[in-house]
């Protein structure tokens, strides 16, 4: 299994990105990404807007097929893309825009896609109890105000409690991978620190958590590894303590013009 | 206040719907001095509310995910059709069941279109509108088909047309149990929890791992199968089609979803509000026909309320989840 740029670890990855492209139509968002990705470590990654980052984990999280390249799970080849297929291996994507339907209550938004079933002559009908037992149990350990009652619509949460309910959602259903997309986006710092520490949290379960940002400063203190993307390329790959943030606040500044520096000194 | 209003009008959609029932019944029943409220009267208007009901059902769950399916007016008469042609020839029973198949391939046919191939719902619909419609008329070519007296003695032709029970006509007792099991299915079972979510939210529902592409094909062969099963209803309880059956009934069942608190941007409906709402607009109808006015009025009101309603459905919408 070939080693990532600046890793030294022999294990095999668990997700494996190899000369992946993506192109719609004439636009090429990625051309020849590889990356490898480790049980129980925090990816940073990072890059400026329309970099590919977005892209990088729909392929992941099975929302688009790649066009060409290779994806591997635990050593196992993906060739069907579709999000059942990466909830059901045990990855999550915590997406900005996504992944809440509004007109829904907040227990039936916990387990949509899951949802738990009691059988009457046969017929699986909604476990009506267990959906607000468990969502309630969940929302409100993750710090969901008390009078938020999880038969409401998800609509009347504000934008941090939504953001925060999808991490709730995203790590109480036995998870190997979580993925977060620009989690910290329109949150209030407070909220930013709360979900920052559940990504380390999750990290020191063992999990692997892809954490997507702008903020070069914000991941550089968090994150084992620091993934730069630009122009639909990885530019630099490397660990956290090879280099500081200021030098990779650079490469990003630069648009990826210097990422044979950035490499070298992994 | 704005808040408590806010919620009952989000929980309870059907509401404003009912309490029109209850106001224009009595306004209906002093204007025409009773006859509207007579027991004659009322069963008939059941029996008509009913045939609409069923389709408007239909129409509700492909509203629920944010489509529309237009088409149900010339399913519902291709279904009808079906059944008056094939049972002298099959018997009812096995008329019925192919009836019924008329209706799913239809609703298959606009399935593949909309959910397989991404086209828009309504052009969709509206073009299987008026195909069927054609091939209803090539197929009667100006003649009508009747139940044979054979026919009108099996007890499957009687069980859904002019029997009952109590003085409950066949039709009534259908849409109830329609309306049971689709009510059972959209809110209390996994399947009617991705339905509400594909119309609230596609892209998140599939993020979260539902299969939209069945789901939209789907609902589609349910409208198709509940449109079919109107016309077969109203068919067997009239005993003849011709082909202009159940043409302008899409624009009815529409108005009664709308008017019975689906909203047609999806996610939101009410079977119980669809099943008012289509009392009110045959209501509306048998109270114009008691007044002596020209029934080809009543497809200007139908008209009316469905823009009326839309108004009003996006008014409420808006008023609903503004905090």
């Amino acid at each position: 299994m070939a080693k990532t740029d600046g890793t030294t670890d022999s294990r095999q990855p668990l997700i494996s990105i190899r000369n992946v492209c993506l192109s719609y139509g004439n636009f090429q968002a990625l051309t020849d990404v590889s990356v490898d990705f480790y049980q129980g470590e925090m990816v940073g990654l990072v890059g400026d807007n329309g970099a590919g980052k977005t892209t990088l984990i729909r392929i992941i999280s099975g929302i688009i097929p790649p066009t060409s390249g290779e994806v591997y799970f635990d050593g196992e080849r993906i060739t069907k893309f579709y999000p059942k297929k990466a909830i059901d291996l045990g990855l999550e994507c915590i997406q900005q825009t996504i992944g809440i339907c509004d007109n829904l209550s907040v227990g039936r938004n916990y387990f949509l896609g899951r949802e738990p079933t009691k059988r009457f002559f046969g017929v699986p009908f909604l476990d009506k109890k267990k959906i607000r037992d468990a969502s309630a149990k969940v929302v409100h350990d993750f710090g969901l105000r008390d009078t938020v009652d999880v038969d409401d619509e998800i609509a009347l949460l504000s934008g941090g409690e939504k953001q925060t309910f999808k991490i709730a959602r995203a790590v109480t259903f036995r998870n190997r991978v979580i993925i977060m997309d620009e989690p910290t986006n329109h949150l209030s710092v407070r909220e930013r620190a709360h979900v920052n520490e559940l990504a380390v949290q999750l990290k020191q379960q063992g999990l692997l958590v892809i954490y997507i940002t702008h903020d070069i400063f914000q991941i550089h203190r968090i994150a084992d590894r620091i993934v730069i993307m630009e122009n639909g390329r990885k530019v630099t790959d490397v660990p956290r303590d090879a280099m500081s943030a200021e030098a990779l606040e650079e490469i990003i500044r630069d648009g990826g013009r210097t990422p044979a520096k950035g490499v070298k000194s992994a | 206040m704005r808040q408590f209003i806010g919620s009952i009008v989000r929980r309870h959609p059907e509401g404003v719907t009912i309490s029109m029932v209850v106001l224009i019944s009595l306004a209906f029943a002093v204007i025409t001095q009773g006859s509207w409220l007579s027991v004659g009267n009322m069963q008939s208007l059941s029996q008509l509310t009913a045939v609409l009901a069923i389709m408007a059902f239909g129409e509700a769950i492909v509203i629920a995910t944010g489509e529309i399916d237009i088409s149900v007016g010339s399913v519902s008469g291709i279904g009808a059709l079906a059944f008056l042609g094939l049972a002298p020839v099959v018997g009812s029973g096995l008329a019925l069941l192919g009836a019924l198949a008329c209706g799913i391939l239809i609703g298959a046919m606009n399935g593949v279109f909309v959910a397989l191939l991404g086209l828009p719902s309504l052009l969709v619909t509206l073009g299987t509108l008026f195909l069927f419609q054609g091939i209803g008329y090539a197929v009667t070519s100006g003649f009508s088909f009747a139940a044979t007296n054979s026919v009108r003695q099996q007890w499957i032709y009687n069980a859904v047309g002019n029997s009952g029970v109590a003085g409950v006509n066949a039709g009534v007792i259908w849409a109830l149990v329609v309306l049971v099991v689709l009510q059972l299915v959209l809110f209390e079972t996994p399947v009617g929890n991705r339905i509400l979510a594909v119309g609230g939210d596609a892209a998140s529902s599939f993020s979260r791992g539902v299969n939209v592409t069945k789901i939209k094909f789907g609902v589609f062969v349910v409208s198709g199968l509940l449109a079919a099963f109107a016309g077969v209803l109203d068919a067997a309880f009239i005993g003849y089609a011709d082909g202009s059956f159940g043409a302008t009934m899409e624009l009815s069942a529409i108005a009664a979803a709308v008017l019975g608190g689906c909203h047609l941007t999806g996610g939101r409906i009410s079977l119980i509000g669809t099943l008012f709402g289509a009392f009110v607009l045959r209501g509306i109808q048998s109270f114009l026909i008691l007044l002596g006015v020209q029934p080809q009025w009543y497809i200007l009101v139908v008209g009316l309320i469905v823009v009326l309603a839309s108004l009003a459905d996006r008014t409420l919408t808006r008023f609903a989840l503004k905090q």
